[in-house]
């Protein structure tokens, strides 16, 4: 009973998150600072061919937060071969041991169209990819799978310490999925969803004894209050909201009539002309924004659900250091 | 000239890192990173090496347009000078077909081969000068038919290490005025042989022999002697059995193995056939021993 008592109290922990589309400076601010902070980590989200390489930064931000765990949340294997990712994630292994974490999924719906791209099958190339670059790093020949084309591949570099493998996924399927064979989870979309699937998957992962499987939340977050942040907050939730597909929206319960005009906008203006039809109650669904205290509420009523780690930012709001001060510091008090 | 020690990434990113160290305090003027599919990501190590040196050149490359998109290489390219400064510079070539395959990438051939690093190159260099890090720009090459698009690079780098063929490409090459000349020499120069280092110079040899075309194989009579090698590699992919069959005269045509004291000799003549910067390959960084005995030697030679 103690036991268990300790186990649901624990405070989650706290990350903060940056994309490869924030420019550098920042980048390596946010690194060092998270360096020297009570932060448990940094994950890193690929903006598909926006700025720059995944894994070259993710590299980077390691070797300035050499203490902290850092972790690509995520990258698909549908735009890159899957030996590339594996190389890679064997790469980032060695340059700090026991501190990188691999975060894949399908990749955004509209990021994959933008680069003429689209998965039939998602849940087989997250099975084979998970058992593919496991194969690899154990130091495996492999030959042809059904999804990745390998014949007599051999890795020549050294057998790679076990890598965790995150899937950051959001429909039933890949949710199901994940739970029997990743990780750990990485999850963002309305927060009505968050709070449903972490009790599918608490469930689902409670059947099969795991006791270090990682449920991860990351929304984008901002430390606002202006009209000008709360603008840019409407911004980044078009972002996800154009990503986000009936069968979230149908979990979460929502049923605006407003969001297949968001999508349709997004796709053919961009997120900035579709912001405008993000209403107050889809911004409150999937952002969170507030005073730090506020963001910091809204962080523990999600480790209440059950998350392990919840994730700050982007957008952050401003100045961006300032704002993760403000939320490490708020997180520590909570 | 300038001189470049090639690291080996089949190493830990550590002792690659602890090489590059040692190669930038003995002069060398770049350290060259390779990457294929077999072999730990180059740009992770470049980024590692750049950490951990303050001034040597870091050349990434080979890298192939068939495995990474010219948007990754440029995106690739952007983020190691965004974060390190302009010590960045890149070789693309089509890659290692044998290898390629292993990875389901089945190369073109012929003229749609060329004009695809050709647009290749266009499109990272527009993407870098869009960045504001539009740095050097290296065609790695060794056939006729990719010779003749290096004009429009920055450099070439030619896969070869004997002089009468190093001469050939260079006659291949349209050298435009800005085109630099460089060489990626498998190399073992020695001051004490020791022959289990020099054994190890028969695997990049015996892959670049297997990678040529036949036009250059035919030239330098050595297409019939490596039928069966290439037969072999068609159908079974087992990297030992095809070394085994080829003959160790045709490794020795696709390396350099001689005591250090020869080294002044070797680089005079590649300077007199235009060569501006020599990169020492595997198994030259195999040790670090090997390594300090070819940088001591290069900084007596910097005359050249």
């Amino acid at each position: 009973m103690g036991l268990s008592c300790a186990l649901i109290l624990r405070r989650a922990d706290l990350d903060v998150g940056i994309t490869t589309n924030l420019p550098m400076e920042h980048v390596l601010k946010i690194a060092s600072f998270t360096e020297r902070s009570s932060a448990y980590g940094i994950w890193i989200g690929e903006d598909m061919n926006r700025r720059y390489d995944i894994f070259t930064l993710t590299s980077i931000v390691m070797l300035n937060a050499p203490s902290k765990m850092v972790g690509i949340g995520v990258t698909s294997p549908a735009i890159r071969n899957i030996t590339t990712i594996a190389r890679a994630a064997a790469a980032l292994a060695q340059t700090a041991p026991g501190q990188f974490r691999l975060g894949i999924g399908v990749g955004g719906l509209q990021d994959l169209a933008r680069i003429g791209t689209s998965v039939e099958k998602p849940v087989a190339m997250l099975r084979d990819a998970s058992e593919t670059l496991r194969h690899i790093w154990r130091g495996s020949t492999l030959n042809q799978g059904e999804t990745f084309e390998l014949k007599n591949y051999a890795p020549k570099y050294n057998r790679t310490e076990r890598i965790p493998l995150h899937f950051g996924v959001r429909g039933p399927k890949l949710l199901g999925l994940a739970s029997r064979i990743a990780d750990g989870v990485i999850l963002s979309g309305p927060l009505p969803y968050i709070e449903r699937v972490i009790s599918i998957i608490k469930g689902a992962v409670r059947d099969r004894g795991l006791v270090n499987f990682r449920i991860t939340v990351w929304l984008p977050t901002l430390i606002a209050g202006k009209r000008t942040s709360k603008q840019f907050a409407k911004v980044v939730a078009a972002t996800v909201i154009a990503d986000t597909t009936a069968e979230v929206f149908n979990l979460a319960g929502i049923s605006e009539h407003g969001i297949e005009k968001l999508q349709r906008t997004a796709r053919k203006r961009g997120y900035q002309a579709a912001a405008k039809y993000v209403t107050e109650n889809l911004l409150d669904s999937f952002t969170i924004s507030g005073s730090a205290r506020h963001v910091c509420d809204v962080f523990d009523s999600i480790r209440k659900l059950g998350a392990d780690e919840v994730i700050f930012g982007p957008p952050y709001g401003h100045p961006i250091l300032g704002a993760i001060d403000k939320v490490v510091k708020a997180w520590a008090r909570v | 000239m300038t001189f470049g020690l090639g690291l080996n990434v089949h190493e830990s990113v550590g002792d690659v890192a602890r090489k590059s160290i040692v190669a930038e305090a003995l002069g060398f003027d770049y350290v060259w990173i390779s990457d294929s599919p077999s072999q730990l990501y180059g740009p992770i190590v470049g980024a590692v090496v750049a950490a951990k040196t303050s001034k040597i050149k870091i050349g990434l490359g080979v890298m192939s347009p068939f495995l990474h998109s010219p948007k990754q290489i440029g995106a690739t390219l952007n983020t190691l000078v965004d974060a390190y400064g302009p010590r960045f510079e890149l070789c693309i070539g089509p890659g290692d077909r044998m290898q390629l395959e292993h990875v389901g990438i089945h190369l073109i051939r012929g003229e749609k081969l060329t004009s695809k690093m050709a647009a290749a190159r266009k499109e990272i260099a527009s993407l870098l000068k869009k960045a504001d890090c539009l740095e050097k720009i290296w065609l790695g090459a060794q056939g006729p038919m990719m010779l003749k698009i290096a004009k429009t690079f920055d450099g070439v780098l030619i896969n070869f290490s004997k002089p009468e063929m190093i001469e050939w490409a260079i006659r291949e090459v349209d050298v435009a005025r800005n085109t630099e000349i460089g060489v990626y020499v498998t190399s073992y120069a020695y001051s004490t042989l020791n022959p289990n280092i020099r054994k190890l110079a028969k695997v990049p040899a015996a892959v670049v022999a297997l990678g040529a075309s036949d036009s250059v194989l035919k030239r330098f009579g050595l297409y019939s002697k490596l039928r069966n090698a290439r037969k072999l590699a068609e159908v079974a992919p087992n990297l030992e059995k095809i070394l085994n069959q080829v003959p160790g005269e045709v490794m020795d045509e696709f390396s350099i193995s001689m005591r250090i004291s020869q080294l002044p000799t070797y680089l005079t003549q590649l300077k007199r056939l235009g060569v501006s910067h020599v990169v020492f390959g595997y198994p030259q960084n195999s040790s670090l021993q090997t390594v300090k005995e070819l940088g001591r030697t290069i900084r007596k030679l910097r005359e050249i």
